[in-house]
């Protein structure tokens, strides 16, 4: 956090860079089954943001070590596409995918009934293919859709969103400009049926009050982005 | 990739089978392609870029530029670099891990398709002899692979090519200006299935059939790239025949892009 430069991202009537008050979400849609060689899959759109997640599996674990006896093993792999940013990302595994690797991981194995499928693996792949901030967002979002899209059985699905601060505002959905420059930046995983978290991040500097509102506000953003889950799964692709 | 042993066996005596009655699994003849869909300029953070999708094979193309100094043998010279992807989202057989030999084979055969046809001058790609020139930079990345990787890759990296813009204003070396692509080279792919070659094959007659052949054809049909893959033997009766249906099936593709660029 912290930026550099004075760039303004909300003008004097509450107004910011790309249109919305402090309280809305960007525009998302979902739409499952852009892998169709994939046990399930799910693609979100997310203001700029566009996010492929596929699932495969179950499938018998291997290497043996990673077996668990009483459990699936979620093997989560989040990825930016080359071409994803504005500068190119050089291809392959950096310290900042494989964290988001195993914190995704970890939230998806909150949720997914793990126990059903003993020594398996479910392969979970998320592929950023354009980024706008709040990528690992839109990662857990939609490779929550595409588990359930693979039929696998789950409590609940994750929605992840994050709000954030610029300009000492409370604003919701941080945009790429509010994220490079702004002062604080709150992710969290939220199952919506029941409110409980499976997802925590947060870095910058929040006051009490301002830490409570980011919270209400990405409780609030995830019963919208929950309805277009839904309306994608239901809706169907064929 | 894992190879699978049992299937292909079962999978293999059935495509042979059909092939007796010149017949595909799909339905298809023998050069009859996927249908094709390409979508110009998808990646709104990428320079250039496409979307390709036959049947059920799906990639991305992307073009972004870089600043290099030229190397001291070719001062005049900027680059161009293209490199393949096949992450794991791909297909259930694809793992994770350093790139295989499989997807080097992809991207120096699409790479060599495009550098080969001189499409791209070099020596236009120079800002400051000897200091600054540009690298251009073309990943291609599969979404969803259900067989000939290699054409959909070769599609989408030429119209992501012919698309391309190079950014100058944000490097601060002059005003933006599109990337002066002279040509368009087009890739076909014959895969032997059942003991004869076939266009475009899908997953299933890549895991039962035999050798593969690439063809890279430019404009007038220069022959740009060849490449045989997989083991297997074939005469130059069977190259003369899938050669012939290339010449015209490059054509079909090329007249494709041109006319998504001039829809842009």
């Amino acid at each position: 956090m912290g930026g550099y430069g004075d760039v303004q991202c909300i003008d004097e009537n509450g107004i910011r860079l790309d249109g919305r008050t402090k309280d809305e979400v960007r525009p998302v849609s979902i739409e499952t089954g852009v892998v169709p060689v994939a046990d399930g899959s799910a693609r979100i759109r997310w203001g700029l943001n566009d996010c492929i997640a596929a699932v495969y599996g179950p499938m018998e674990a291997h290497p043996r070590k990673i077996q668990r006896q009483d459990r699936a093993v979620l093997d989560v792999r989040y990825n930016m596409a080359p071409f994803s940013t504005t500068d190119r990302i050089r291809p392959g595994f950096n310290r900042r995918s494989r964290e988001i690797s195993k914190v995704t991981a970890e939230a998806l194995e909150s949720v997914v009934l793990t126990e059903l499928y003993p020594r398996s693996k479910i392969r979970v792949e998320i592929e950023i293919i354009c980024a706008e901030a709040g990528t690992r967002c839109a990662g857990i979002t939609a490779a929550s859709v595409a588990l359930a899209h693979a039929g696998i059985p789950m409590t609940d699905m994750v929605v992840s969103v994050a709000s954030g601060k610029v300009h000492d505002i409370v604003v919701c959905d941080l945009n790429k400009e509010e994220d490079n420059y702004g002062e604080a930046d709150l992710p969290m995983g939220i199952l919506p049926n029941t409110g409980e978290l499976v997802f925590l991040q947060m870095d910058g500097d929040l006051s009490p009050e301002q830490f409570q509102e980011a919270w209400d506000y990405n409780m609030e953003a995830a019963k919208v982005i929950h309805e277009e889950m839904v309306r994608a799964l239901k809706g169907g692709d064929e | 990739m894992m190879s699978i042993p049992l299937v292909p066996n079962l999978l293999r005596s059935h495509l042979a089978e059909l092939a007796l009655e010149d017949k595909r699994h799909d339905g298809r003849q023998r050069f009859e392609g996927r249908d094709v869909e390409l979508e110009i300029n998808c990646l709104p953070r990428a320079e250039g870029s496409a979307r390709v999708r036959m049947g059920d094979t799906i990639v991305l193309a992307g073009v972004k530029f870089q600043i290099m100094t030229p190397y001291p043998d070719r001062p005049n010279e900027g680059g161009l670099m293209c490199s393949a992807e096949v992450r794991p989202v791909a297909g259930r057989n694809w793992e994770a891990g350093p790139p295989s030999a499989e997807s080097i084979e992809l991207g120096r055969v699409v790479d060599r398709g495009i550098r080969e046809s001189g499409c791209i001058n070099t020596e236009d790609l120079c800002i400051i002899p000897g200091e600054k020139a540009w690298q251009v930079i073309l990943d291609v990345f599969a979404v969803s692979d259900d067989g000939n990787l290699f054409d959909a890759f070769g599609l989408a990296a030429i119209a992501a090519l012919r698309s391309a813009t190079v950014p100058a204003e944000r490097f601060e070396v002059g005003e933006d200006m599109p990337l002066d692509v002279s040509k368009t080279p087009i890739m076909c792919s014959y895969h032997k299935v059942g003991g004869r070659f076939v266009y475009d094959a899908d997953k299933r007659e890549e895991l039962g059939g035999d050798e593969r052949i690439h063809i890279t054809l430019g404009d007038d049909d220069h022959v740009h790239s060849l490449q045989k893959g997989l083991k297997g033997i074939f005469t130059a009766a069977e190259f003369a025949d899938i050669m012939d249906e290339a010449r015209s099936r490059c054509a079909e593709l090329r007249d494709l892009v041109n006319e998504k660029l001039e829809g842009e």
